[in-house]
């Protein structure tokens, strides 16, 4: 099955590499089967791709240890589960899971696109075939997963073995967000070649208009709520395993993740301005381009080794590479721009500096100086070397330093921006708006003063949140009490059904919403503290209201690990909450160790308890606890985001037809009784 | 409808209110060890990428050996800034958890500032250049580049013909 799955990924190369040569030849000549073929090889090289991760998947199932790649992440015990996941967890397999996303996505854009924009789709193909080209040239000559499992041979040549079992996977990667984290990450990173794809055809195309950014939208979401789903999943993984009490560590891994978010971001609030005013289109291109090159340096610096990482993989040659294609599709961009730039012109002037077109270039600047400070933080420690042969740490202290204003200003532009009209708003029509707001920002920041929240920024995050919840709840407030009027609905039928005539809007304030419960959850970090203890059986400790009690500790004896288990019981106020069962565990397959952290979790807090091991001069346990309030916003806020992105991708409702009584024109007859039907457009706006 | 909004602000003022009340039965930051405070400033050396006083690597021997070392220099009566420069001889700059104030590292922290202003100038620049832009500009600009207001409409209805869904 490894020579089918090399067989497979090589003919997947020789199929991209005619969709691209192929494909420029169809642009050239635009001969017709020329045309189809390349299409077909497109499609060819995404089957083709499908298959050789199959028979990886099915090297893992098969227990097939005579395969470098499987020895090296699965284990006979490994559970099903894992053997899927097992896949992602090292370099050569993720690079072919990659393949495989990006192989989803242009199957269905091929697809999807097949009999529809005849003229475009040919650009489109060859820039995808281009980066599947790249991806597949690692699959095959640089980091191949299929490689046999060899040993040095008495006359110097490799010799060919087969192991009796493997390492086993890395024991920070056997938990069930593992699963599902890595894969939305991926099709966020690898989505965002669809949009890429799409500007860099039509500029090539020439192209003058927003033909691309109405057919990319879509593509451009679900990527975004991938890339969105993907961070926090990881962000929850990293809680709940990591076990040092935080989501978030600033890791230049997770900045790399969080760096094509934040332009993917800025992009999908500049569009607009294309699509309603015809301004901004070459910030749109090139906020595309750089959110795909940002995709490509966030792989190149969890690949390279160029920045330390507890996430990165093993650091190799293969960072490269990535330079190599980075320096290639940016001299593409460039030239494609400057060729074809007029076709880029704005077509419209600021009527006003108070409208929404300001609040979108000002969006757009805070999350840019923001990318750009995450990316310099990130980088620092390698430019430092370079210029002073020091390497000087960048850890979190200084990006919460950096990123905590920055962050607050972006939450008061959620809540100024939807509110400003476009071209110009009055001052009316900003005191109408901003002022309930406002007040209640300001009230519910008077009530938190006195009451303890007195930490600079997480009181200005209060009030802000309060603020930008009051315009969002105020808008669907004003919409729905309009639809109620006219149709009787209930408030929250009325305000479904505002939803549903503008998906995208609507859709947004939810994706806002959740993006207040977050910055909630985040506040609640100042008010975060912990206790450490060296436990014997039968002692307790106290943190906030909770008392915790150790009962007794135990070996759990797992298939794939043996845990030894705390057994702690929570009581709050002589009352029992809870048991907790923190635990360390040892794979003997990689002689590795990794902690399993128990939470109590409710709205208000997280009580959060980690077994740290046991005191290397008493013997004793070492239980650590950390009492986190507000987390539990961040996780919903999340699951809104999500869902904010997945209202807003569905179509609006049509046009509805509304039947009303009008009077008959006298003398004429009505064959159909008295009532005709009045076509009154229903249709939401921006 | 006066009422009604009555109802509506009280409810959200509610809600407003509540928010602080989740949070308020806990005091601000308790104070931590000294130790620990100082740990905050320091990364751990044993490769995991977190800030000194935060590793928590089951059996990570570098952290507590280093803690344990922040302890003996305090007890020692050693100020904060001589126990930096003896973990700065020990282990390089690179155990700071955050750039110093000072040298090169100013970079560091000056860019974002770099970044906010030459943004704010640029978006102020933009700003200013559309509104100064009459109506016709867009016709002027074009014909200037070489692309007449006709040949981008054509372009446009091209696009339009070219992907339609």
């Amino acid at each position: 099955m490894d020579v089918f799955g090399s067989f497979a990924l090589l003919l997947a190369f020789v199929c991209a590499v005619y969709a691209f040569v192929g494909g420029i030849a169809a642009i050239r000549t635009r001969h017709p089967l020329l045309v189809k073929s390349t299409r077909q090889a497109g499609l060819a090289t995404c089957g083709l791709i499908f298959l050789a991760t199959l028979s990886l998947e099915y090297l893992f199932f098969s227990d097939n240890f005579s395969v470098a790649y499987v020895v090296a992440h699965s284990n006979r015990s490994l559970s099903p589960f894992y053997k899927v996941a097992a896949l992602w967890s090292g370099q050569e397999g993720s690079l072919l899971f990659w393949s495989f996303l990006l192989a989803v996505y242009v199957f269905s854009a091929l697809l999807a696109y097949r009999n529809k924009n005849g003229e475009l789709m040919p650009y489109v193909g060859v820039v995808l075939a281009g980066v599947q080209i790249f991806f597949l040239t690692l699959n095959n000559f640089v980091a191949s997963p299929f490689k046999a499992l060899g040993v040095a041979g008495t006359n110097g040549a490799m010799d060919l073995v087969a192991r009796g079992d493997g390492n086993g996977l890395n024991p920070l990667l056997q938990y069930p967000e593992m699963v599902i984290h890595p894969p939305n990450l991926y099709s966020g990173y690898t989505g965002f070649t669809i949009p890429f794809a799409f500007a860099l055809g039509a500029l090539l195309a020439r192209y003058p208009g927003e033909k691309w950014i109405h057919l990319t939208r879509k593509w451009t979401m679900i990527a975004w709520g991938f890339q969105t789903a993907g961070i926090l999943l990881g962000a929850h993984w990293a809680y709940a395993v990591l076990g040092w009490g935080g989501y978030w560590a600033w890791d230049p891994v997770e900045n790399a993740s969080l760096l094509p978010w934040l332009t993917g971001t800025a992009f999908l609030h500049s569009v607009m301005m294309q699509e309603k005013r015809g301004m901004m289109k070459v910030w749109n291109v090139w906020l595309v381009f750089c959110t795909f090159l940002l995709c490509i340096l966030g792989t190149f610096l969890t690949r390279s080794g160029v920045v330390s990482s507890v996430h990165a993989f093993a650091s190799s040659n293969i960072g490269n590479w990535f330079v190599g294609f980075i320096a290639i599709i940016l001299l593409v961009c460039l030239t494609a721009y400057f060729k074809n730039r007029d076709y880029l012109k704005s077509e419209n002037q600021l009527d006003s500096i108070v409208s929404r077109e300001s609040s979108f270039l000002f969006n757009n600047l805070i999350l840019l100086v923001s990318c750009v400070a995450v990316l310099s933080g990130t980088l620092f420690p390698v430019f430092s070397e370079w210029f002073t042969g020091d390497r000087i740490s960048v850890g979190t202290p200084f990006f919460n330093k950096v990123n905590i204003p920055i962050g607050l200003l972006l939450l008061f532009l959620t809540g100024v921006g939807p509110l400003l009209a476009w071209r110009k708003t009055s001052l009316d029509s900003l005191k109408r708006n901003f002022g309930w707001p406002l007040l209640m920002g300001l009230v519910a920041g008077a009530i938190a003063f006195p009451l303890g929240v007195r930490e600079f920024y997480s009181l200005i995050c209060l009030i802000l949140c309060v603020f930008v919840a009051s315009t969002i709840t105020m808008e669907f407030y004003r919409g729905a009490k309009v639809i109620r009027s006219r149709s009787g609905a209930s408030f929250l039928a009325s305000a479904v059904d505002l939803t549903m005539r503008n998906t995208r809007r609507y859709g947004g304030y939810i994706v806002h919403m959740g993006m207040v419960l977050i910055f909630i959850g985040i506040a609640g970090t100042a008010f975060n503290r912990d206790v450490q203890k060296e436990m014997q059986i039968g002692s307790s400790m106290q943190i906030g209201p909770y008392s915790l009690l150790l009962q007794n500790f135990d070996t759990k004896q797992e298939k794939n690990y043996t845990a030894e288990r705390m057994i702690i019981e929570v009581t709050r106020n002589n009352k029992p909450v809870m048991m907790l069962y923190p635990e360390r565990r040892i794979f003997p397959a990689n002689q590795a160790s990794g902690t399993m952290v128990a939470i109590y979790s409710t709205l208000k807090q997280d009580l959060y308890v980690v077994y740290a091991g046991q005191s290397p001069d008493t013997q004793a346990p070492v239980i650590h606890v950390y009492l986190n309030p507000l987390v539990k916003c961040i996780w919903f806020g999340g699951v809104v985001v999500v869902l904010g992105t997945l209202v807003a991708l569905l179509p609006n409702r049509r046009a509805v037809l509304v039947l009303s009584a009008v009077q008959e024109p006298t003398g004429v007859k009505s064959l159909a009784g008295t009532l005709t039907p009045s076509p009154t457009l229903r249709e939401g706006h921006d | 409808m006066i009422k009604r909004r009555i109802i509506f602000l009280t409810t959200v003022l509610c809600a407003a209110g509540s928010l602080p009340l989740l949070v308020s039965p806990l005091p601000a930051q308790q104070p931590s060890d000294r130790a620990h405070q100082i740990g905050g400033k320091f990364m751990c050396m044993c490769g995991c990428n977190q800030v000194l006083s935060q590793c928590n690597h089951v059996g990570c021997t570098v952290s507590t050996s280093m803690l344990k070392e922040v302890d003996q220099a305090l007890a020692r009566g050693d100020s904060e800034d001589a126990i930096t420069q003896a973990f700065v001889q020990e282990f390089g700059t690179k155990v700071y958890a955050e750039p110093p104030h000072s040298g090169f590292s100013l970079v560091a922290w000056s860019m974002p500032a770099v970044y906010l202003a030459v943004g704010l100038g640029l978006v102020l620049f933009v700003i200013s250049r559309w509104r100064k832009r009459p109506a016709q500009a867009v016709s002027v600009a074009a014909n200037n580049s070489g692309i007449s207001p006709e040949m981008l409409e054509r372009g446009r209805l091209r696009a339009a013909r070219e992907t339609q869904d």
